[in-house]
């Protein structure tokens, strides 16, 4: 697997986040290909290669950052679904979110979150838990094989 | 028909037999007692009677005059006896009559003999006069004698038939007596007794919570009054419970509206936030050198506007959450817990030079989690407010105050003027200016919060530069109704 394959899906609604977001990983020197996604369907669309995303082929993104509150199918929804389905079910998922609500912590761990991570006001803690999210997850973790 | 009208007629019923028992006890007495009188009167008549026919027997054998005056003195004795009031009745009357009438013949007869015997003419005719006049006599004098015995007997008859007739009367009116009382009894249980018994099911029925419990008595007695009551009182208790179940359900209603509307705070407002404070921080990085002084210095301030209002918000929502909040009772360590945050805090500022002095084994029972964000607004608070002075101490520690524990929290600080003192627990209330020493002015209203929850009265004492204590009353027993008060905070 080369790096290049190492492709991150970022669902979110919020275009300034989608700025803040891929700007941080700019920052971050994070160069893996990044797909934005502005809603859940179009997230599950993607993830299961259907609707507009048909023929884009069967590879599977190294990384899903998840927003919650999103139009159509909420972050949470997705997650849920992903996890019912083989092909997605092990896909390492970080929930990024402004949501700090003790259910929706719960929630996000029990439909099996990897990770919850809260956007911070502050733009310069923003950046250090984008690097650090994506030190650990694009280069320290070990995925599972493809099943 | 009321208990009471019934309880009088029972009564009157009662005292009307026993009164008329006592009437007729006393008539049967009189009866005995005339009937006693005749006897007596009768005997001396039969006795007077007697000897009249004695002295009459020795008049006619000897003719001597003191038989004669004899015969004269039980004469006037049996005029007497037959002239004293005795009351009887008419068969005793007529008797009576009917003597009196013969003993004045035979005392006629008497004189005739005497005034035959006065002639001193003896001859034969004369002697067979007088003896003719003696049958006469003695025979009225016999059946005289014989009624007399006759009279006795009958008031003899007479008492036993009054005597008779008081113990037919005295038995007659204790069958009545005996009867009342069973028929008081029994109704004394239909009326009283019954409906008590029914009436202390249903007290006990609805004290166990079954509203819907209805006595549905039908008498018009006091106790089918009291029992509507009771109905009546069960209707408005079951009302008011269901009013008080729906006034609990629309404030279930709140809490959740609460609930999603503190959801969108935390989501939706601080997103803006983020944008103003990241893209601030881009123009400054990517452009930062293009800009003056003037220029960079707005955009710091508008980078350190947004996340100022990112901590409000959260603070705010600390706030929610801690009147939200279900409690777990259970004992805290106040003096392990202020020990922590103490090293924390002294970690956080490491160039501080802070004396603190904790109470050893302070124990308390409260939910750990709200008795920590307390403490810590608490101790941060003097943390915060000790910062311009030289030698800063902070204590922890209890004392005892009216004869209850209170735990205190007292820094030598910068204190504040107890002329504010009732704007210190509101939220966003500050004392102090945001240049002296930063902070939103959340910290201590939360503090109230949690005091409010475990029910534990909150007071503070301080002076403007001489520090501030903060106390408490922990009370040993936590209300548990007080999680449901105030849920929509």
């Amino acid at each position: 697997m080369n790096e290049e394959s190492k492709t991150i899906l970022l669902v979110e609604d919020n275009d300034d986040d989608v700025a803040l977001t891929l700007r941080a990983f700019k920052r971050s020197h994070l160069m893996n290909p990044v797909t934005v996604v502005r809603d859940g369907v179009e997230a599950l669309d993607f993830l299961f290669s259907r609707g507009a995303y048909e023929d884009r082929g069967a590879a599977q993104p190294t990384l899903v950052i998840l927003d919650l509150k999103l139009p159509k199918l909420d972050g949470l929804g997705v997650l849920k679904a992903m996890r019912a389905d083989t092909r997605t079910a092990l896909l390492p998922t970080v929930i990024l979110t402004s949501s700090r609500e003790e259910q929706d912590v719960i929630a996000g761990y029990s439909l099996g979150a990897n990770s919850y991570v809260r956007k911070p006001v502050d733009f310069a803690e923003f950046l250090e838990a984008v690097k650090i999210l994506g030190i650990y997850w694009l280069a320290l973790n070990q995925v599972a094989p493809p099943q | 028909m009321k208990i009471s009208s019934k309880a009088t007629f029972a009564a009157t019923l009662m005292l009307g037999t026993m009164m008329l028992i006592a009437a007729s006890i006393g008539w049967a007495d009189a009866q005995v007692r005339a009937a006693a009188a005749q006897r007596r009167h009768s005997v001396e008549i039969a006795s007077a009677l007697n000897n009249m026919r004695m002295v009459t027997f020795e008049y006619l054998l000897n003719r001597r005059d003191r038989a004669r005056l004899q015969e004269q003195m039980v004469w006037e004795r049996l005029e007497r006896l037959f002239a004293s009031p005795v009351t009887l009745d008419g068969a005793a009357a007529r008797m009576l009559a009917s003597l009196r009438a013969q003993g004045e013949a035979s005392h006629r007869l008497f004189s005739e003999v005497e005034a035959a015997t006065g002639t001193g003419t003896a001859d034969e005719v004369q002697r067979r006069f007088e003896v003719q006049l003696s049958s006469r006599i003695l025979i009225l004098q016999q059946n005289s004698l014989v009624q007399a015995e006759q009279l006795i007997h009958d008031a003899g008859a007479r008492i036993d038939e009054a005597q008779h007739r008081v113990v037919l009367v005295t038995g007659l009116g204790l069958v009545v007596m005996a009867a009342l009382t069973s028929a008081t009894a029994w109704f004394f249980r239909r009326d009283v007794l019954g409906p008590i018994a029914r009436l202390e099911l249903a007290t006990r029925e609805v004290a166990a919570g079954n509203w819907s419990f209805e006595l549905d008595v039908g008498s018009s007695d006091e106790l089918g009054d009291m029992a509507r009551h009771f109905d009546a009182m069960t209707r408005a208790l079951r009302d008011s419970f269901s009013r008080l179940q729906a006034s609990n359900r629309d404030l279930l209603g709140l809490n959740k509206e609460l609930e999603s509307f503190s959801y969108s705070v935390s989501h939706d407002l601080r997103s803006p936030l983020r944008s103003m404070d990241g893209f601030s921080l881009a123009l400054l990085e990517d452009y930062g050198d293009r800009l003056d002084d003037d220029a960079r210095d707005s955009l710091q301030r508008i980078r350190a506007a947004s996340q100022r209002m990112g901590r409000l918000i959260d603070e705010l929502l600390g706030l929610a959450r801690v009147t939200r909040a279900e409690l777990r009772i259970q004992d805290v360590d106040l003096s392990a817990m202020a020990e922590e945050i103490f090293s924390t805090l002294a970690r956080s500022e490491p160039e501080r030079r802070v004396r603190w002095e904790v109470e050893k084994g302070i124990l308390v029972r409260g939910d750990r989690e709200l008795t920590a964000i307390a403490l810590q607004n608490l101790l941060a608070n003097a943390w915060k407010f000790t910062s311009k002075v030289e030698k800063a101490v902070i204590r922890v520690g209890t004392r005892v105050d009216d004869g209850e524990r209170v735990c205190f929290v007292s820094d030598n600080g910068a204190g504040f003027d107890m002329a504010y003192a009732s704007r210190l627990f509101g939220a966003f209330q500050r004392l102090h200016h945001e240049r002296d020493f930063p902070g939103t002015g959340v910290g201590l209203a939360t503090v109230q919060r949690v005091m409010h929850r475990h029910g534990w009265s909150l007071g503070a004492h301080a002076a403007l530069g001489q520090g501030a204590t903060f106390y408490f009353r922990p009370t040993e027993k936590v209300d548990e109704r007080r999680e449901q008060d105030h849920p929509a905070g």
